[in-house]
């Protein structure tokens, strides 16, 4: 199980509108000076009044703990978090917001780094990219976005980062554009590939890299990658005890423990944040999820989301 | 038992996992909790189990001992500030471990002391600090019921009513 962490009270400093419907945050700690320490590609939780949580990347810099950035696209047809964040959030108020946590961290290795960003996936591949940067570091960072009008962060990029390792691709200008087979044809053995970004672009990259070796492919999603639309079906969860839970077709596994009484902890409660997840003792799980690599997904399990077919035995 | 102790800190939390805010007064109502506090709110965590929580203990001496180290736990040594422990109230000299049943007086309060407080693993998990759980084991504070509300103040006495 994910440990907890601490929710901070962070005033809005700052919130500044970028290009393609998203909101630049910059935050800081009420009372204290500093804010807990972050890797490239932590994220924090965001409460929000409903009692919904929301996970963003932070995409300031690493080095400067007087504050965090966090950059929100607007989703209208989302869940109704970033909707409620672009119209409430403004300098001066207050956010409940979590101490980072990291599920997309850089691996320390020699190799040349890639690093892939679809649109919003920006945010957490700009913190890494300039880490890279700051270490000396090869990498190579290839931004797509629909056309420049509606890049965020571009300015930070251009402002920032190093240009002959940034590559800009926009759907409408033909001549930037990059096909992402040709680009990800060959891995270089030593590389690491890291990518954000929307589902039909997460898609793209999982299949173009399907022959990179296990190990070298990071990524982190914003959305848990499209079901094919089958409805769920009942299925049993055992537990270390021998305690039986039955899941409906219409609940959760999540529900279904807590109901149970199993504490457990969750924040995204739709598969991407890794919160809940637990390990599988025994059983046929079907995983939906958007956290787990396909090493772990032979042991572990995402309740909030994933389900299975007959019985699962869970270390719980 | 002769003793007298001091109220050093007084902290909430809003809810569950939220960082302790220390407060200069506190206002506490009888069966219920601190004002603004997660357990007066109802939004704290705790086990499912019918219990007294309402305002919760710890003493100084215990942070200043698990600051030196703790023998049981090789290699164990928490620095804990007072907005850490996530009990409401910081005290000095007053003996917790040996007031189960016997009411005490703090500021305009009278409090009653239920039961021993256990550590639990969420503590150690939210703050980060391998062996805390294990450290803070049979010395991690008292729970509280409130007899009488009323308002305390870092500063204030603490007096034993029941001997």
């Amino acid at each position: 199980m994910a440990s907890p962490r601490i929710i901070m009270k962070l005033t809005v400093t700052a919130a500044r509108k970028e290009p393609g419907d998203v909101l630049v945050i910059d935050l800081k700690h009420t009372r204290k000076p500093l804010l807990p320490p972050f890797e490239p590609g932590s994220h924090v939780d965001v409460h929000l009044p409903d009692g919904k949580v929301r996970q963003y990347s932070l995409c300031g810099d690493p080095t400067d703990l007087s504050r965090y950035t966090i950059a929100v696209k607007r989703e209208d047809v989302g869940r109704g978090g970033s909707a409620w964040i672009h119209e409430a959030v403004a300098a001066g108020c207050t956010l409940p917001v979590s101490a980072p946590r990291n599920h997309f961290p850089l691996a320390q290795r020699e190799g040349p780094t890639l690093l892939l960003a679809g649109g919003i996936g920006i945010t957490p591949i700009l913190a890494m990219a300039r880490a890279l940067e700051r270490q000396g570091m090869t990498y190579e960072l290839h931004y797509f976005t629909r056309s420049r009008a509606l890049a965020p962060l571009l300015s930070v990029i251009e402002r920032e980062l190093d240009s002959s390792t940034v590559w800009l691709h926009f759907d409408d200008e033909p001549e930037t554009r990059q096909d992402l087979e040709s680009l990800l044809t060959t891995p270089s053995s030593d590389a690491q590939l890291y990518y954000c970004g929307p589902p039909g672009f997460m898609a793209a990259v999982d299949r173009a890299t399907a022959h990179w070796p296990e190990g070298s492919v990071h990524f982190e999603a914003f959305q848990p990658p499209e079901q094919d639309g089958a409805p769920p079906e009942p299925f049993t969860i055992t537990l270390r005890d021998g305690t039986v839970v039955p899941v409906a077709a219409d609940t959760t596994a999540l529900a279904a423990l807590r109901r149970a009484g199993v504490l457990l902890m969750a924040s995204c409660e739709n598969g991407v944040c890794g919160t809940c997840e637990c390990g599988i003792l025994e059983g046929q799980p079907l995983h939906r999820d958007a956290v787990l690599s396909k090493e772990a997904r032979t042991h572990r399990f995402i309740p909030c989301i994933s389900r299975a077919t007959g019985v699962l035995r869970l270390d719980l | 038992m002769t003793w007298q102790g001091t109220l050093l800190h007084i902290h909430v939390a809003p809810a569950a996992s939220y960082e302790m805010e220390e407060l200069t007064e506190a206002q506490l109502i009888a069966g219920r909790g601190i004002v603004g506090d997660r357990y007066y709110l109802g939004t704290g965590t705790y086990s499912a189990k019918p219990d007294v929580r309402e305002v919760t203990l710890i003493e100084v001496e215990v942070l200043e001992a698990i600051a030196q180290g703790e023998p049981r736990i090789p290699g164990f040594k928490a620095k804990l500030a007072p907005e850490d422990h996530r009990r409401n109230l910081t005290t000095r000299g007053v003996p917790l471990g040996h007031l189960i049943g016997k009411r005490f007086r703090v500021g305009e309060t009278v409090l009653r002391a239920a039961r021993m407080n256990f550590p639990c693993k969420y503590i150690e998990q939210l703050l980060g600090i391998p062996g805390l759980y294990e450290g803070l084991l049979n010395r991690s504070g008292l729970n509280c019921a409130i007899e009488v509300g009323g308002v305390i103040r870092p500063g204030d006495p603490f007096l034993p009513i029941d001997e």
